[in-house]
């Protein structure tokens, strides 16, 4: 009869050797894995939580860009190093984030902004917009933007003025960039 | 062991503690925040309201407003009413809970400022309403001033805030 209980492998410290593939899943010390493991996802949801904001689109005034129901990120350190730029999706804030708007930067501070038979003029001149896909007829008299004032509009231009939410807002109220 | 388990009790009880000063003598803030919660739930309905029912709800709806208030309703688009009165917001709500067949009000953020007399408050909060049958729903911002009267805290003024002016 064969031995039933075969002689353990000791490691160089004389300690049992544990097989390459727990090693590599579990790590040698178990107790100091999930400890890692628990740390490491902690530090994953905070992170998550400071730099993303998940987001549904709700409605059409971003159409073609993002359609109604589609689902999207907000990096929220986007303008950690820079200021929003002219072209840039961005959330707005109303009393807080679990309701924001969506719209795109077209007018910076100091310009005046208006709409002269659906095109955008920044200082008196025309804006080139490649995003702008669907007709628009608007006709807006400039607005001056103060020195921390934004001009915000969705990409659906096709729908009438009145019920498209657009206009001047506070640089305070900029959440951050879309990932679209 | 035993000096571990007794500090968790201690623990346990000092948190129970917390819990039980803050159930029996809420803030200001957190009594603003469950009349606006309140306030959100009795304004919503559903069709197949009795008259009854409708008449008593616009009571109770009315009961959250100081009897001179204002209300300065500004939706672009969707809403533009002024109410002054508390019985002027009784008779909206009712005609509203009459021409409609639904509506859902929520306020999913609420920044409440209590003033430093605590005698009076502002809150800052988000509305979202969804009327039955309507596939967009209306989303404003709005700041509700309160103060307190007879140890309630009623809504003196409503004002819309335009976030894109």
């Amino acid at each position: 009869m064969p031995a039933q209980n075969p002689v353990e492998q000791l490691n160089g410290r004389g300690q049992p050797q544990v097989p390459r593939w727990r090693i590599l899943v579990i790590g040698r010390n178990p107790k100091v894995t999930l400890v890692r493991a628990a740390v490491l996802a902690v530090l994953c949801i905070l992170g998550y939580n400071a730099s993303l904001l998940h987001i549904r689109v709700e409605g059409i005034s971003m159409l073609p860009t993002c359609q109604d129901g589609s689902a999207h990120f907000v990096n929220r350190l986007a303008y950690l190093w820079h200021e929003p730029r002219r072209g840039d999706v961005v959330s707005i804030r109303l009393a807080g984030v679990h309701l924001m708007y969506l719209k795109r930067i077209i007018g910076l501070p100091g310009e005046t902004v208006a709409f002269a038979n659906g095109r955008v003029l920044i200082n008196g001149e025309v804006l080139d917009e490649p995003y702008e896909k669907l007709p628009c007829d608007w006709d807006i008299p400039p607005e001056k933007l103060g020195p921390d004032e934004y001009f915000v509009v969705g990409d659906n231009r096709s729908m009438p003025a009145r019920d498209h939410k657009f206009g001047k807002v506070d640089r305070n109220r900029i959440v951050g960039k879309a990932v679209l | 062991m035993k000096i571990v388990f007794r500090f968790f009790f201690l623990a346990a009880l000092v948190a129970l503690g917390v819990w039980l000063w803050f159930v029996l003598f809420p803030s200001p803030e957190r009594i603003i925040r469950a009349r606006l919660t309140l306030l959100a739930r009795t304004g919503s309905f559903t069709s197949g309201e009795t008259y009854l029912a409708k008449l008593a709800i616009t009571q109770r709806l009315a009961g959250y407003f100081a009897t001179n208030v204002e209300v300065n309703i500004d939706v672009p688009g969707r809403v533009q009413h002024t109410f002054v009165g508390r019985d002027e917001i009784q008779q909206a709500a009712f005609a509203a809970r009459t021409s409609l067949s639904g509506l859902k009000v929520q306020f999913p953020d609420i920044n409440v400022t209590v003033a430093a007399d605590k005698q009076s408050a502002v809150a800052d909060l988000t509305v979202e309403a969804n009327v039955a049958g309507d596939r967009d729903s209306i989303v404003q911002e709005m700041k509700f001033t309160f103060r307190q009267t007879d140890g309630e805290w009623l809504i003196t003024r409503i004002e819309t805030v335009r976030t894109l002016s």
